[in-house]
């Protein structure tokens, strides 16, 4: 039981890793800009195919690709900050309609590009560390992880202790405020807009190897992400991390111990829960942000 | 007091269905085939979305399958011949979209039969089928029933067939004796959940633990590997997930160190599977779906010419594509050219009723019988015998063929237990 017990703790660190990084851009781009992003999951979906035409077509180091991923879809971000967001910002539900448009395209484009079938990606590594000889971890698991925490701690660095940081939150909770200090709310939601679409580029790209890369897999990880934010508290990075956690361990363990359906039907009573007692969820306000 | 026809079981309900197939046909276009006229074909699938997989490659395989046909001059109806030309509407799996297609393949482009995957879409389209008397043919035959006499199962009689892969394992490699399974909860994964339920009870093999649903969205299979790994397997049953499980649970199985044996309907792709994982791992691997450069496909008694040849073709034109749906929806188009050159018409009843003459048929893997009336309350399933594949040094090898009627005459009150217990029987599906 220890051995069962301890390998899907680790599974659910996985699933809790890659989950934060796409929570965490869902949060941060609704936080600044007040737009609910719906393309947000067709987003990691681009993170993973950056890595299927650099990395599985073309032999560019898997890193290297990842990076590439990083910061495409960070770029494709700008994009839609330019084109979609911004001239709908002061109509929110706009944004979101538009965000529903630019998804539709962006699985049109994987269709197009790469067709309908799931792609091939090699393995990064097929190393595998084993403890107490049957609990294991692949590698290219081990690097989502660390991944994550390097990127999540990166990022709350970049917020709490730099200028721009500051510039982005102080947008996020007064947007009128900040401009009337001379923060540039433009600059501000470019800045949220890369970061939030290039953390689930590379949660995307990262992932690659590990799951079946196909033009619609954007749908399973947004609905996911959603969830999240909710119980986390709409706008808040500590939540959508902290609720990723609790999530992916609570999700993980139903499908172990029970099954993969009570599994969904658990996470999302979790939501409903968190949604009767805390409607702002647990680390939420009742302003945004 | 009743006319002769309905007291000999023509029930009012037939009746009325044909007075309105009548009175629908007299609107449509000129039945009438002009000499050298080209015979259209419609292909109602979904060519995108999430299950294009389903329809897109068996398109691919069609086109191959009609250049060929038209090559050698094409389909003989009478003294004339004709070309074949495929008419495709991408149906997305959406029913309302394939009623749609439906009507317009039939109403405007003039179709003489519909192939379709079926499923989820069959719904929308049987009220059109019901109608217009036109002959489908899906690929999943839990969509017959005896509602529609015109729709067809003429190639893959899924799930039943997943049956000879169980009792295969179970005479070869008598010394495994417990399983486990997964499955996606979807109208493709229950009932193969029940036949293999069954397939595992006639083989003496027993079950574990409870069969492992999960939701068609889950794409991070490492907590159902560690719960089916958890009661140390013999076998791990894969039932008929869709590739993309397939390839992502067998790595996580490798990552996780099983060693044991695996079976699974499907294995498309194995190359990939083998390269993620290593050829000793994926060693006796069984599934249902052959390679068609297969020598045992070259046999007398297999009914799709030249597969040797098509395969050839179809990975010189798509490469590393090859699938489960590759050749099936070939392999009904070979079984409805038989039909309309003995029928001497491409008219649907003409064609249906020289199709079942005698309740036998020619399925791809040889002579079959019309069947299915206890398990689709109807005969339109066309079964017989169907391969076991076993990956062998890296590539698939049919290690034989199994009788699925010999299987079912055994051991059908199984079948007929476990599918009634996932409300699977025709009778019971909504």
């Amino acid at each position: 039981m220890f051995e069962l017990l301890a390998q899907t703790g680790l599974n659910a660190a996985y699933a809790a890793s890659y989950i934060s990084l796409v929570a965490v851009g869902l949060v941060l781009i609704f936080g600044v800009m007040g737009v609910i992003n719906f393309a947000h999951g067709e987003l990691f979906m681009a993170g993973s195919y950056v890595v299927v035409a650099l990395y599985a077509d073309r032999m560019v180091p898997f890193f290297v690709a990842v990076v590439a991923g990083l910061i495409f879809v960070g770029i494709l971000g700008l994009i839609m900050e330019r084109a979609l967001f911004r001239p709908l910002r002061d109509n929110p539900l706009g944004g979101l309609v538009a965000s529903i448009g630019f998804l539709l395209i962006l699985q049109a484009l994987a269709v197009l590009g790469f067709g309908v079938r799931m792609e091939y990606v090699p393995p990064l590594t097929q190393d595998v560390i084993v403890f107490a000889d049957k609990i294991s971890i692949p590698v290219a698991r081990l690097y989502v992880i660390i991944a994550a925490v390097v990127m999540l701690s990166a990022l709350w660095y970049f917020l709490k202790r730099t200028r721009f940081g500051w510039a982005l939150r102080a947008s996020a909770q007064d947007p009128e405020a900040a401009a009337l200090q001379g923060i540039s709310v433009t600059q501000t939601a470019m800045i949220a807009m890369f970061i939030g679409a290039g953390f689930a580029g590379l949660a995307g790209a990262l992932t690659a190897p590990l799951v079946s890369v196909n033009p619609h897999m954007g749908h399973t990880i947004i609905v996911t992400a959603f969830i999240v934010i909710i119980v986390g508290g709409v706008g808040s990075l500590e939540g959508a991390v902290v609720a990723s956690v609790v999530y992916a361990f609570v999700h993980t363990f139903v499908t172990t111990f029970y099954d993969g359906v009570l599994a969904d039907i658990t996470g999302l009573s979790l939501m409903l829960i968190v949604l009767i007692v805390k409607p702002t969820g647990l680390f939420g306000s009742a302003d945004r942000a | 007091m009743f006319p002769k026809g309905l007291k000999n079981g023509f029930s009012r309900r037939t009746f009325l269905k044909s007075t309105a197939a009548t009175a629908f046909s007299a609107g449509l276009p000129s039945m009438a085939l002009a000499a050298g006229e080209t015979v259209k074909i419609g292909f109602l699938a979904p060519l995108t979305g999430a299950t294009a997989a389903w329809g897109a490659p068996g398109l691919s395989g069609c086109e191959i399958w009609a250049e060929k046909v038209n090559a050698a001059g094409g389909i003989k109806i009478g003294d004339s011949s004709h070309n074949i030309e495929f008419v495709a509407y991408d149906n997305e799996y959406d029913p309302a979209k394939a009623r749609t297609g439906a009507t317009k393949l039939i109403r405007e482009d003039g179709v003489k039969f519909v192939m379709m995957l079926g499923g989820d879409t069959w719904p929308g389209v049987q009220p059109v089928a019901d109608r217009t008397g036109m002959l489908f043919s899906t690929l999943l035959p839990s969509d017959l029933s005896p509602d529609t006499e015109t729709l067809l199962a003429p190639t893959e009689v899924h799930p039943i067939y997943l049956v000879t892969g169980v009792q295969w394992l179970a005479e070869n490699k008598p010394e495994l004796k417990t399983a486990v399974m997964c499955a996606q909860d979807d109208a493709l994964g229950l009932p193969s959940v029940a036949t293999y339920l069954a397939a595992f009870e006639a083989a003496g093999i027993e079950m574990q633990d409870e069969p492992l649903l999960f939701d068609p969205a889950t794409t991070d299979f490492a907590p159902i590997v560690t719960r089916l790994l958890s009661t140390s397997p013999d076998i791990v049953c894969l039932d008929t997930c869709y590739s993309d499980y397939v390839h992502p649970i067998c790595e996580q199985l490798f990552q996780q160190g099983y060693k044991g044996q695996i079976i699974s309907a499907t294995a498309d792709f194995y190359d990939q599977m083998i390269a993620k994982t290593s050829k000793e791992f994926m060693e006796g691997f069984i599934f249902q779906f052959p390679d068609f450069d297969d020598p045992a496909l070259n046999a007398d008694n297999i009914n799709f010419k030249d597969a040797n040849g098509f395969y050839a073709e179809y990975n010189k034109r798509f490469p590393g594509q090859w699938g489960a749906v590759s050749w099936e929806y070939a392999a009904i188009m070979e079984l409805w050219k038989d039909a309309a050159e003995k029928a001497g018409s491409v008219e649907p009843d003409s064609v249906l009723a020289a199709m079942k003459e005698g309740g036998k048929g020619k399925h791809a893997f040889g002579d079959a019988d019309w069947w299915g009336a206890e398990m689709f309350g109807i005969n339109n399933a066309l079964v017989g015998d169907w391969p076991v594949v076993v990956i062998e040094d890296g590539k698939a090898v049919i290690k034989g063929f199994k009788s699925i009627p010999d299987w079912y005459d055994q051991h059908g009150d199984l079948l007929i237990k476990h599918m009634s217990a996932y409300d699977q029987m025709w009778n019971q599906r909504s």
